[in-house]
């Protein structure tokens, strides 16, 4: 039986050197505006000797989707391959969605005379939209459809440390015990990844 | 003006961002964009999943029930024991003066406003959602705004008026006399007891409205009021989720009085509406309705 990908991303603490490239090369690529953060570095316990540490945060495309769950349009679909993708023609910029993530993902411009939240916009793991792959509507409503094209989302491809990695959740598991094993670590289930993942 | 120069300049100059080209606008005042959105995560668990319950389970049965079942009461009790009818002839009383009834106006038009749009907010879905809804959003926030604008000189205008009475448990033990078509005295002041259930509601109720939709509004503000009340364990997100869960919840109660409100003055009791329009009630509807009040005003004008 063919059994499709489950795409997840993963972003290994110990390689983040909080350089911004993955948040530059995103916004880039899918020439966000200003003030639309599809993707943040943050930094932890800054200053703190031992206890600092990095990590680069989007949409984690999560199983049963909160954000897909209380959106009062339904405007989300998710995909064979757990890519969580949304339709801004029926979005109504109500943040519903953002209240419901758990990974502050949903990014909303300032819409308008009175700057009430826009159409809502978020990672799309490189996949585009409800719209035509790789159409100018598309583009301009959604950024880039990479995955269509076989390429890595923007992020992950130009990761400096290769500390972000995004991929089919069994190739992803298997770089994290072989970095782990590396280590002398045992296994330990990522950063988050107990409330996107189920 | 010419001394004045140097310290306007460097005003100027402090507001001017400075850009960090190798970083990403990270913002140290935002909660949603700075090292919470990561500390935040483990705790989804408390409001962002009661949330997304609240949302999935409730609020479309809770909004359905109000806006099916409360009109069907109305309509079972307008057909079954029927309104009360008072006679608007004879002599009139001023209640209302003019400045009170534009600011209950405004305050109505906040609510006509408010209303109907949250409704098209909640069940966006069944419209179409798209930009028909986002215009709603938008007279949703002008609502507020007039809401806001009443909601001040409305708390302060009525608010002696509307403390409780030692009668008002009379007036919600018999229901105001709602249930029976027979005219009697029904003990209360200016306002009853109803009346003032409706004000203390938007007092407290349109209070918590205003403060949760304006932080809402602004979604992403600067939290240092958080760790001046010692609330530093809850992070921005959350207070986001309790500010929705609260509006979705208050709304529900609020929505209800107000049809209940609506009932009352254009259906139940017959030309009620008028006092709020030209501010006289009649003899015979104080009378009945406002027994205490109206022993009070006819002792005043005795007196003189």
């Amino acid at each position: 039986m063919y059994e499709y990908a489950r795409m997840k991303f993963y972003c290994d603490e110990n390689r983040c050197i909080e350089c911004n490239a993955c948040t530059i090369a995103c916004a880039e690529a899918h020439e966000l505006p200003v003030g639309i953060n599809r993707r943040k570095v943050i930094t932890l316990n800054e200053g703190i000797e031992g206890k600092e540490f990095s990590t680069s945060i989007a949409c984690m495309h999560c199983t049963d989707a909160p954000c897909s769950q209380v959106c009062p349009v339904e405007c989300f679909y998710i995909r064979e391959d757990g890519i969580v993708l949304h339709d801004k023609d029926k979005c109504i910029g109500c943040g519903y969605c953002l209240y419901a993530c758990p990974f502050g993902a949903p990014q909303f411009p300032k819409d308008g005379a009175f700057g009430i939240r826009g159409k809502m916009d978020k990672c799309t793991l490189c996949a585009g939209g409800p719209l035509p792959t790789n159409s100018i509507e598309e583009f301009e409503l959604y950024g880039q459809n990479r995955i269509a094209e076989g390429k890595v989302p923007m992020c992950a491809a130009v990761c400096s440390t290769n500390a972000l990695i995004v991929g089919d959740a069994d190739s992803v598991a298997e770089i994290i015990r072989a970095r782990n094993a590396a280590k002398g670590k045992g296994t330990s289930s990522p950063y988050g990844w107990d409330i996107a993942y189920k | 003006m010419k001394k004045l120069l140097p310290f306007i300049g460097t005003i100027l100059l402090a507001n001017v961002p400075l850009a960090e080209p190798n970083k990403a606008p990270i913002n140290s005042s935002s909660a949603l964009n700075s090292p919470q959105l990561v500390e935040s995560i483990p705790g989804w668990h408390k409001f962002g999943a009661l949330f997304v319950y609240i949302q999935t389970h409730w609020i479309n049965i809770l909004f359905l029930i109000v806006l099916l079942a409360i009109p069907t009461i109305f309509f079972l009790h307008y057909k079954v024991i029927g309104p009360k009818v008072f006679s608007h002839k004879g002599k009139k009383f001023l209640i209302f003066p003019p400045w009170q009834r534009v600011v209950h106006w405004i305050a109505a038009a906040g609510f006509i406003l408010l209303v109907p749009t949250g409704f098209l907010i909640i069940y966006a879905k069944f419209f179409g959602g798209g930009s028909f809804i986002v215009f709603a959003r938008y007279l949703h926030l002008i609502g507020a705004i007039l809401f806001a604008i009443a909601f001040i000189p409305m708390t302060l205008m009525w608010f002696k008026e509307m403390l409780p009475q030692i009668w008002d448990i009379k007036w919600l033990l018999m229901l105001g006399g709602y249930l029976s078509k027979e005219k009697k005295e029904i003990p209360a002041a200016k306002f009853n007891a109803g009346q003032k259930m409706w004000y203390w509601i938007i007092v407290f109720g349109g209070f918590l409205m205003l403060l949760t939709g304006l932080l809402l509004y602004l979604r992403d503000f600067n939290i240092a009021l958080l760790s001046t009340f010692n609330l530093n364990n809850l992070f921005g997100i959350d207070i986001l989720r309790i500010s929705i869960i609260v509006h979705l919840l208050l709304a529900v109660i609020i929505v209800t009085f107000f049809f209940t409100h609506l009932y009352m003055s254009i259906f139940a009791i017959k030309g009620a509406i008028a006092s709020m329009i030209d501010g006289y009630k009649s003899e015979d509807e104080l009378k009945h309705l406002h027994s205490i009040f109206y022993k009070k005003l006819i002792n005043k004008e005795e007196k003189f």
